[in-house]
């Protein structure tokens, strides 16, 4: 997928000036509230037409206010979830699903019914009215019906902003499926960085109505003028890995992350095998030169600092300890420590600051399962 | 129990009323949604001339009917000539009486309920492929019947009540123009009426009852098969 922005919108209190190119499969846009992250979303989707400028998807031509050109929504075929779901409440689960498949040739569909039913386990649903629905099991609905409608670009506008932190966590894994079963672009927008990051590696940072930045997270933390606004995301470290073996005695798991390290998280529930996401905050990770014997601390990374970023009184630090570890150690510590990139170091974490779920509230991660 | 007179009277009332419906159905819902959901100039020139028979003495709405439809309109000749259609001092002069007052009411609950939709909806099935006019038709229409059905039936009823504009238009001719209303009011007038006023009033006030139940209780079915209730 190629996405080529170049274009603005003005509302009365608000404008959005956006250059950009994604050619990413799965992009996470996150920024303030009121930045424009949804009226991006509506412009891709054709909802709000822009003043100026230029919209194409993979050479399609879908805006260009300069040669008269644009394609209004019900042709572009771009699917959307939206954060309530909005599911047409006169018809049934299935109505809602097979909503947008009835309008397509059969020759365009590009997912089978069953498959989508049985990939967002919502099989048992279908012949209940939306109103009846949880707000997982709408959202589950919604992203099937989007996908239904074969879309060349599938938008997710704050999907899971309605739904708790338990139902976030439940839904998470729908839509890391959805990447990985139906090769479709993705375009992700959450204000909350940790949800994105465990759909998306790519990120775009809408900042007031602009592009402030994009690229990978570790990318984006290079750069000490966007710091404050991945704070504000939460800015979270999202360790790829798999579940190793339980040690119910000490009430640990022990997970093996991507790149080999192995690291002890508080007991969970998934069989050994499965993949899993921990989430870790960097200022709960704290750095020593060496190992440090007899601490109750359990997680010892040992690294090579590859980037720091200075944030004021903070000090953003970045180590590889086989996939990039962002940390976060105050000045005095940089000083008295004598942190250089380059040099050899050691990642200090307890096992209950690895949570599971999103929303900077990893330090509850002990009352995880 | 009523006299084959009066049989005739509510027969023309319910001929009256169902042609007047049948009339201003589509205009009227066409017009309801023009005013909730476009913007034009003369719109207000356009809500105001729908709402006129609302706040006109309906015996002026009949007169101007009259000049508009008469002989000597150019209108009402060119209706005569081509179709052979004439109002003043006929029954098709009461359906246009009767259409005329109702339709704002018509039109006011066809916007409100409108009005009322989400467009959010409307937005997720047009993302999903739907031109707008199969959104209108599959998914703003049946969410709105509700209420569009109550007017309906509202609408309904005032036309089976119309009485000044009629009599003004189309007169007082039995079996042409002489309406359940215009039969009340002609009855009292009569030395020897009030036994045929009481039973044309009790089966004014039992239709009228009727139609309110069953426009409340059609709303409410259709309210629990949309889930807008």
């Amino acid at each position: 997928m190629i996405l080529e922005i170049d274009a603005s919108v003005q509302r009365e209190a608000f404008a959005l000036a956006v250059k950009v190119r994604l050619d990413q499969p799965a992009t996470g846009v996150f920024g303030p509230s009121g930045a424009g992250k949804s009226t991006l979303l509506h412009l891709i989707c054709g909802l709000v037409r822009p003043e100026r400028g230029r919209v194409v998807l993979d050479g399609i031509v879908l805006d260009d206010v300069a040669a008269g050109i644009h394609v209004p929504t019900h042709r572009r075929r771009i699917g959307v979830v939206f954060q309530h779901g909005h599911l047409l409440p006169h018809l049934s689960v299935s109505g809602n699903l097979r909503y947008g498949e009835r309008l397509l040739p059969i020759a365009d569909h590009r997912f089978a019914f069953e498959d989508v039913v049985r990939l967002l386990d919502i099989s048992h649903l279908l012949d209940r009215r939306p109103r009846t629905l949880s707000g997982g099991e709408r959202q589950r609905v919604a992203l099937g019906r989007a996908l239904l409608c074969s879309p060349r670009l599938l938008l997710l506008d704050e999907p899971l902003a309605a739904l708790d932190q338990a139902l976030k966590r439940q839904i998470l894994p729908y839509l890391r499926r959805v990447r990985e079963h139906f090769a479709i672009p993705i375009l992700y927008v959450s204000h909350d960085l940790g949800e994105l990051l465990q759909v998306c590696d790519h990120l775009l940072l809408i900042d007031r109505g602009a592009v402030a930045g994009q690229g990978t997270l570790v990318d984006l933390a290079k750069d000490a003028r966007l710091l404050p606004r991945l704070h504000e995301a939460g800015l979270v470290n999202v360790l790829r890995g798999r579940v190793l073996r339980h040690d119910p005695g000490e009430g640990l798991t022990q997970v093996e992350l991507v790149g080999g390290p192995q690291v002890a998280c508080a007991l969970r529930r998934e069989a050994p095998g499965t993949a899993i996401d921990l989430l870790l905050r960097p200022e709960d990770i704290a750095l020593a030169l060496a190992v440090v014997p007899g601490i109750s601390l359990q997680n010892q990374l040992p690294g090579r600092i590859t980037a720091m970023v200075d944030a004021g009184d903070r000090v953003l630090v970045t180590i590889d300890v086989g996939q990039p570890l962002l940390t976060e150690v105050s000045a005095r510590a940089v000083a008295q420590l004598g942190l250089a990139v380059g040099r050899p170091v050691v990642g200090l974490f307890k096992a209950v600051a690895l949570a599971s779920r999103s929303g900077g509230s990893a330090r509850f991660g002990a009352e995880d399962s | 129990m009523l006299t084959a007179e009066e049989w005739q009277i509510v027969g023309l009332s319910l001929r009256v009323a169902g042609c007047a419906l049948l009339a201003m159905a589509i205009p009227g819902i066409i017009l309801g949604w023009i005013l909730a959901r476009s913007r034009f100039p003369g719109k207000s020139l356009l809500d105001a001339l729908v709402h006129l028979p609302l706040v006109l003495p309906p015996v002026v709405t009949g007169w101007l009917l009259l000049i508009a439809l008469g002989r000597h309109s150019p209108l009402g000749r060119i209706l005569n000539d081509w179709f052979g259609w004439r109002f003043v001092f006929d029954w098709k002069g009461a359906v246009v009486a009767a259409a005329v007052m109702a339709l704002p009411l018509l039109v006011r609950a066809v916007r409100l309920a409108i009005e009322l939709q989400d467009r959010d909806l409307e937005r997720a099935a047009a993302t999903c492929g739907a031109a707008p006019w199969r959104v209108a038709a599959t998914v703003t229409l049946p969410l709105a019947a509700p209420g569009i059905l109550a007017g309906l039936v509202l609408a309904f009823a005032r036309c089976l009540g119309e009485f000044g504009a009629t009599i003004t238009l189309a007169g007082n001719i039995p079996g042409e123009s002489r309406t359940l209303p215009v039969a009340i009011y002609s009855f009292t007038q009569m030395p020897d009426g009030d036994a045929a006023v009481w039973r044309l009033v009790g089966l004014s006030l039992a239709v009228s009852v009727l139609a309110l139940v069953g426009s409340e209780w059609l709303a409410r079915k259709l309210g629990n098969r949309v889930g807008s209730l």
